[in-house]
């Protein structure tokens, strides 16, 4: 291996070296930065309301007028909360379905849990609409199923000897994801009504965080509770899976058990966040990397990081969103791609090197 | 001394092609076992079997007398190390996070590393000398550096039995010698050592014992002077008899060394 060369360098004394700053100081420091997020993207839009005044009225100490109280907490607070879940949701993902596939370059939209996720959640829309749970319809239920179900065909497709490549995970997960995505198209010529369907489908396709309703955020909000509590004892057995399944098996981590753990996991993070923003292609690769930059791999530290994280990335990409051409408004997915597109490539050529194929 | 590891008549298949052929042979505390063999005459297989992730297709394998099968795979990796032939990790472990790894076995579900874990994993670094390693990521080391830091994993996991899969390959000599003098002490600290080993001439003066694996005759067992004989070599590598003094040549140049 090439790594005597690297012996050449004088080696300073590691030891010496100050440790990566603790976990909780990060973790603080996202925490403040998502509630800062929050309170900037609440003041800004069409109707501007300055932060001083916001955070008064929000601590009670002066009143807002009727016209600045419906758009900030009846518009504006809901899809705060939402572009917050989504993001946090789909970052958690990402992260999981990396560490199932020991591959960094695994999102859930580049290996079709989210195309999964909204074809489930489209046969939910045109052919069960009128049932409802809280104002959530049987979406949520069939975009798990549909998640579940595309990342296991996925799995089973790109997996070689053992190890997932990059090349067949992004094969099978294009070709999965693109059957997906156009058999959603063909629920649209059972569309009765013609209407609610056809324009939900189109915003699930365009990755658009509109106007959840309470129920809906309640929903998603359980959701991500529970997604990221079961991701908890997960996250040493995922350090443990990252040296591979040799290792882990003897180890003692029932590895067939954790992966399941984690199909099942990913699968309802992808399908809250598909219910709430549609297809949102990169949060679930950026998040993470950016994460493991700082961090370094350990999905322990990982894990409460990237949850805050991916919440303050989309929150700010979706406030940018629906500013930046005002009064039009631009789906948060186009701008996540212009985002992502690119890094996908930078991380894919930076992978082609450490010969991951 | 005790019967630590025990194969009795133990039989493994991939498929249906028959790897291991009712092997029987024991480890006892302390003890310092090489295994050669020509490739695939089941000598990962072997250190599988023993690690518990594989089972046999037939016969028994016994840790301290009681069935491997009746222990939970982390109960035997409290007692049995397993240091694989490649590791492949996709993400930028350092070397202390990839030897934390070795405390896996001793963790409960929710918890996390202890004050008893950290002592081992220091041990376990000061044993094979990557305690200056430590914050250097693992992808980056040299192929000696690797080695000794996938012992030190094993080591962390306090083993009584260390399983080497071909620990000097792909090593230069200089570090070979090195990883001969490793196992050499941790030989001396009371660990018993189970390698299989590609280079012959590493064998004398380290190992206590040799297991040699013929695809035709099974397994024969011996001290290093019984075993490496140019006749036994010679059958099991299918070595041709007009080579037979080429293998006498190095087994003989080395243990003249030796002496």
């Amino acid at each position: 291996m090439a790594g005597e060369v690297t012996q050449m360098s004088i080696t300073p004394d590691w030891d010496e070296q100050p440790r990566l700053p603790r976990n909780g100081l990060w973790v603080g420091i996202l925490a403040g930065a998502l509630l800062l997020a929050i309170v900037v993207s609440l003041g800004v839009g069409a109707v501007g309301v300055p932060a001083r005044k916001l955070v008064l009225a929000l601590l009670g100490r002066e009143a807002l007028t009727t016209d600045q109280r419906v758009i900030v907490l009846s518009l504006r607070l809901p899809r705060i909360l939402a572009a917050a879940l989504v993001g946090s949701a789909l970052s958690v993902s990402g992260l999981l379905f990396q560490g199932l596939f020991r591959n960094p370059l695994a999102d859930p939209y580049v290996i079709g849990s989210s195309g999964g996720a909204v074809l489930g959640a489209s046969v939910g829309v045109f052919l069960l609409p009128s049932v409802t749970i809280a104002g959530f319809g049987a979406t949520a239920l069939l975009g798990f199923v549909g998640a579940a179900s595309s990342i296991m065909l996925v799995y089973a497709l790109a997996r070689v000897n053992g190890r997932t490549p990059v090349v067949t995970l992004l094969l099978a997960g294009f070709a999965v994801s693109t059957m997906l995505s156009y058999s959603s198209y063909f629920l649209e010529v059972l569309d009765r009504d013609f209407g609610t369907g056809l324009r939900v489908l189109a915003s699930w396709l365009h990755g658009t965080i509109g106007q959840p309703t309470w129920g809906q955020l309640t929903i998603g909000l359980i959701m991500l509770a529970l997604g990221l509590a079961a991701s908890v004892p997960l996250a040493r057995r995922l350090n443990t899976l990252s040296l591979g399944e040799e290792y882990a098996t003897h180890l003692g981590i029932h590895v067939q058990h954790t992966r399941i753990a984690i199909i099942v996991i990913g699968s309802m993070l992808t399908a809250a966040a598909v219910a709430l923003g549609g297809l949102i292609s990169f949060v679930g690769l950026i998040v993470p990397h950016m994460m493991r930059m700082v961090l370094g791999p350990d999905h322990t530290r990982l894990l409460p990081a990237t949850a805050l994280a991916g919440a303050v990335f989309l929150l700010l990409a979706d406030t940018v969103a629906r500013t930046i051409i005002a009064p039009a408004e631009l789906s948060v997915g186009v701008l996540t791609a212009f985002i992502g597109g690119p890094f996908f490539l930078y991380l894919l050529r930076k992978t082609k090197q450490e010969t991951l194929l | 001394m005790t019967l630590l590891l025990e194969f009795a008549q133990t039989s493994f298949c991939y498929g249906d092609r028959l790897i291991l052929n009712e092997i029987s042979a024991s480890v006892s505390n302390g003890e310092c076992v090489a295994l050669v063999g020509p490739n695939g005459v089941g000598k990962t297989t072997l250190l599988r079997l023993a690690a518990g992730t594989l089972s046999p297709a037939s016969g028994e394998i016994r840790l301290l007398g009681q069935p491997l099968d009746c222990f939970k795979q982390q109960a035997i990796a409290r007692s049995i190390a397993l240091v694989p032939q490649n590791v492949d990790v996709p993400f930028a472990f350092t070397v202390e996070q990839f030897i934390e790894q070795g405390r896996t076995p001793f963790l409960r579900m929710f918890g996390g590393l202890q004050a008893a874990d950290r002592r081992a994993i220091e041990e376990a670094m000061d044993l094979t000398d990557t305690r200056s390693l430590r914050r250097r990521i693992f992808n980056q080391l040299s192929g000696g550096e690797r080695q000794r830091v996938k012992i030190a994993l094993g080591l962390a996991q306090r083993p009584r039995l260390l399983l080497l899969d071909e620990p000097t390959q792909h090593l230069d000599i200089g570090r070979q010698l090195e990883m001969a003098d490793l196992i050499r002490s941790l030989s001396a600290k009371g660990i018993a050592i189970l390698a299989s080993m590609h280079d012959l001439t590493l064998i004398e003066g380290i190992f206590s014992s040799v297991w040699l694996l013929s695809p035709e005759e099974g397994m024969r067992k011996g001290t290093p002077e019984e075993i490496l004989q140019p006749e036994f070599l010679g059958r099991a590598f299918k070595c041709p008899p007009h080579h037979h003094s080429v293998l006498e040549e190095r087994i003989r140049g080395r243990r003249e060394r030796v002496q």
